[in-house]
C-alpha cells in the first residue's frame, strides 16, 4: 500500500487548505478573543482573497488529485472547476458584505463566529461539489453544503418565517439527497465502482440503453436538480429563499447554483460522454438520452418560475421563481451538449452573478429603510431612493435580458448555443420565457417610479458603503453589456475538462 | 515470549486490574452521602419508572449530537490506526489536525455553554418587527407577539 500520492495531491488542493484554515482562525477570533467578532468579516474576506490568489495561481493547472496508483482520481483540478470556484468565492466576499450591509440581524446576536464558520465550510463542500469526480465523494460534499446552508436559512432565530425555511429545507434536502444516494447505489450496483471514469468506461463498452441506468441518472438528478432548484425539485426554493436572511438567499441563488451547475457539468461530461469530440461536439454514449432529458426539464423549469413569478407580491419571492427560470435557461444551454453550450452557461453564470446579487442587495437595503419586502411597500421609492432605484432597475433589466446590459450577453450566448445545434423550438420557448419574465421585473419598477405615494417624499440618503457595493455589481452588468471580450474570452479559456485521467 | 492470544490477554488482565483499581481507589476517595434521587436506576437524568411519552429537555439533542460527532471520530480513527506505521511523521499529522479540529469544536461549543443544563445567559428572543403573515396562516384570534 502506498499513500504517498495522497500528499502529493495535498500542492493542487490549496485554495481547499485555505479555506479549511479559513474555519479554524475564525472559529478561534470568536472563541479565544473578546473582541472578535468585529474581525470576522475582514479576517473572512481576507481568507477569501488569499483563496482568490491561489485560485488564479492554479488556473490552468489541469491534474487529476488523489489519484491512486493505477486508478482513478478522485478528485479533477481543471479551469473548468477553477472557473466556478473563482465564481464562488466572489460570491462568498460579495456575502460577508451583505452581511455587513443588513440590519436583519439582531443587535444582540452573539451567533457571527458559527455564521461565518458555516460559509466557509459551505465553501470547502462546494469547492469539492465542483471538483469531485467520485460518486461518494460527490455526495458527501452535497451533503456538506446542505448541511450548512440548512443552518445558515434559518440563522434568524425569533423569525418565525425564517425556522419555517430551515425546517423546509431540511426535510426537502433530505429526501432529495436520500434519493440521490439510492441512485448512487443502483449505479455501483451495476458498474462496480463510484468513480465516474470508471462509469464511463463501463458504459461505453456496455452500448444498449438499459432501465436500471435510466432510473438511477434520474434519481441522482434528483440530487443534482435539488441544489440548482429544477423543477420537479424546486419546491423548497421560494419558501427557503423569502424566509432565509436575505444575505444567505442572495447566496444560494448564485453560489450553491454555480456548483451545482459544474457539478452536473461534470457528471454529465465525464460519465456519459464518449472520447470522441469534433467540433467541440459531445458524442453521447447511447445509455441515456440526456439531450431530451434536460430539454424536458429545462423547458418545464422555465415555464413554471416565469409563471408562478407573475403572481407574486414579495420581492424576495419573486426572485425565488425567478432564480428558477434562470436554472431554466441554464439547463437549456447544457441541454445543446457542445462546448458552445457549457460557454454559454459559464458566460450566463458569471453575468447572473452579478446582476442577482445586486438585486437582492437593493431588496437587502430598501428592507434596512422599510423593513418589508412586500411590493406594494416599493411604491415611491424611486423618488425617494433614486440611486437604488435607478440601478435595481438596471439589474432587472439585466435579469430580463434586454441590451445594453450583461443579460442580454448571456442570453445571447445560449441563444447562439441553441441556433448551432438546430434547436430552434427550445429557443423559441426560452425568448417567450424572456418575454413572460419582462412584466414580472418591470412590476417593480413601476411601483417604485409610477405608484406615488401620497405623502411628501422625503430623500433617504445613501450611504457610501452601500452605495459604493451596490456600484461595483452595477458597473460590470453595464460594462459587459457592451464590452464583454474579456469575459467571453476568460470564459473560453477555462473551458477545459480533465476528461481523460491518465 | 507472547504469541498473539497471549498479548489479547495481557491486554485483557491489564485492562480487568485497572477497572477493579480503579473502584477500589474511588471507593476510598469519595464521600458517600446518599439521597434518594442518587440512588434511582440511572436514566439519563429522567424518572426511570413511568410512561416514556413524556417532554424531555431538547438539550438531549445536542449532547446526542456532540456524542455523535465523537463517536465518528472514532470510526475515523481505526483507518488511520491501520495506515499509522506506513505513514510515518506525516499521518500523525493529518491525524493530529483532525483531532485538533474536533478538539477546537468541543472547545466552541463549551466556551459558548452548550454543554451547561441551562444556558448560562440566555437571550430571549426579541422580536424587533411585527412579522408580516404571509405564508404561514397563523390564527387571527391571537393577538401578534408584540403586544402581548
Amino acid at each position: 500500500m502506498n499513500i504517498e500520492y495522497f500528499f502529493n495531491s495535498l500542492a493542487f488542493i490549496k485554495p481547499e487548505i485555505v479555506i479549511s484554515l479559513g474555519v479554524v482562525v475564525i472559529l478561534s477570533l470568536d472563541l479565544f478573543l473578546k473582541n472578535g467578532k468585529k474581525l470576522l468579516p475582514y479576517t473572512s474576506i481576507l481568507f477569501l482573497l488569499v483563496t482568490l490568489y491561489y485560485l488564479v495561481e492554479q488556473m490552468m493547472v489541469m491534474e487529476p488529485a488523489f489519484k491512486p496508483i493505477d486508478y482513478f482520481p478522485m478528485v479533477a483540478v481543471d479551469s473548468l472547476g477553477t472557473f466556478f470556484k473563482i465564481l464562488v468565492v466572489v460570491a462568498s466576499v460579495f456575502l460577508v458584505l451583505f452581511t455587513m450591509i443588513t440590519k436583519e440581524f439582531d443587535e444582540k446576536f452573539d451567533r457571527f463566529g458559527e455564521y461565518y464558520t458555516l460559509i466557509f465550510g459551505m465553501i470547502l463542500g462546494m469547492f469539492f461539489m465542483i471538483s469531485a469526480t467520485d460518486l461518494i465523494l460527490i455526495y458527501l460534499s452535497i451533503e456538506m453544503v446542505s448541511l450548512s446552508s440548512y443552518v445558515l436559512a434559518g440563522f434568524l432565530k425569533p423569525s418565525k418565517r425564517s425556522s419555517e425555511a430551515s425546517l423546509k429545507y431540511l426535510i426537502y434536502g433530505a429526501v432529495s439527497s436520500g434519493t440521490m444516494l439510492f441512485g448512487i447505489s443502483l449505479l455501483f450496483g451495476l458498474v462496480g465502482s463510484t468513480n465516474l471514469f470508471e462509469i464511463n468506461k463501463f458504459f461505453s463498452m456496455m452500448g444498449a440503453p438499459s432501465v436500471i441506468v435510466f432510473f438511477s441518472v434520474l434519481l441522482i438528478f434528483a440530487g443534482i436538480g435539488y441544489k440548482i432548484s429544477s423543477v420537479p425539485f424546486h419546491f423548497w426554493t421560494p419558501d427557503v429563499y423569502e424566509g432565509a436572511p436575505t444575505p444567505i438567499t442572495a447566496y444560494l441563488s448564485v453560489a450553491s447554483k454555480a456548483a451545482g451547475f459544474a457539478l452536473l457539468i461534470r457528471f454529465l461530461k465525464l460519465g456519459f460522454i464518449g472520447d470522441i469530440v469534433s467540433d467541440g461536439i459531445w458524442s453521447t454514449l447511447p445509455v441515456f438520452n440526456w439531450q431530451d432529458f434536460l430539454v424536458i426539464i429545462s423547458i418545464l423549469t422555465m415555464t413554471l418560475g416565469n409563471f408562478a413569478a407573475l403572481w407574486q407580491d414579495n420581492v424576495k419571492r419573486m426572485l425565488a421563481y425567478s432564480s428558477i427560470a434562470h436554472a431554466g435557461y441554464l439547463l437549456a444551454a447544457l441541454a445543446v451538449q457542445t462546448e458552445a453550450g457549457v460557454l454559454a452557461v459559464m458566460i450566463y453564470f458569471a453575468i447572473y452573478l452579478l446582476m442577482n446579487l445586486g438585486a437582492f442587495l437593493v431588496v437587502i437595503i430598501i428592507n434596512n429603510q422599510v423593513n418589508s419586502e412586500h411590493i406594494d411597500d416599493y411604491d415611491g421609492l424611486g423618488y425617494s431612493m433614486p440611486y437604488l432605484g435607478v440601478m435595481l432597475g438596471l439589474f432587472l433589466v439585466s435579469l430580463t435580458g434586454l441590451p445594453p446590459t450583461a443579460g442580454f450577453i448571456g442570453k445571447l450566448y445560449v441563444f447562439l448555443a441553441l441556433l448551432d445545434k438546430n434547436m430552434l423550438v427550445l429557443a423559441l420557448i426560452v425568448l417567450l420565457n424572456s418575454v413572460i419574465s419582462l412584466y414580472y421585473y418591470i412590476r417593480v419598477l413601476k411601483h417604485m417610479f409610477l405608484n406615488k405615494k401620497k405623502e411628501a417624499v422625503e430623500q433617504v440618503p445613501n450611504k457610501i458603503f452601500e452605495s459604493s457595493v451596490v456600484f461595483i455589481l452595477g458597473a460590470p452588468v453595464l460594462i459587459f453589456g457592451i464590452f464583454f471580450t474579456p469575459l467571453v474570452d476568460f470564459a473560453k479559456t477555462s473551458i477545459h475538462f480533465l476528461f481523460s485521467a491518465f | 515470549m507472547l504469541t498473539e492470544f497471549g498479548k489479547i490477554f495481557a491486554f485483557l488482565l491489564i485492562a480487568i486490574i485497572f477497572v477493579i483499581v480503579t473502584v477500589f481507589v474511588a471507593k476510598l476517595v469519595r464521600p458517600a452521602r446518599p439521597t434518594t434521587e442518587k440512588l434511582l436506576t440511572y436514566e439519563c437524568g429522567e424518572n426511570p419508572v413511568g410512561s416514556p411519552w413524556i417532554k424531555f429537555n431538547i438539550r438531549f439533542y445536542v449532547v446526542a449530537l456532540i456524542f455523535l460527532i465523537f463517536d465518528v471520530e472514532i470510526v475515523l480513527l481505526v483507518p488511520w490506526i491501520m495506515v499509522y506505521k506506513e505513514a510515518q511523521i506525516l499521518g500523525f499529522v493529518v491525524g493530529a489536525i483532525f483531532l485538533f479540529l474536533l478538539a477546537l469544536g468541543m472547545a466552541y461549543e463549551w466556551r459558548k455553554g452548550d454543554l451547561e443544563w441551562v444556558r448560562p445567559n440566555p437571550v430571549p428572543p426579541t422580536i424587533k418587527k411585527p412579522e408580516i403573515p404571509q405564508e404561514i396562516s397563523t390564527n387571527p384570534s391571537t393577538p401578534p407577539l408584540n403586544q402581548v
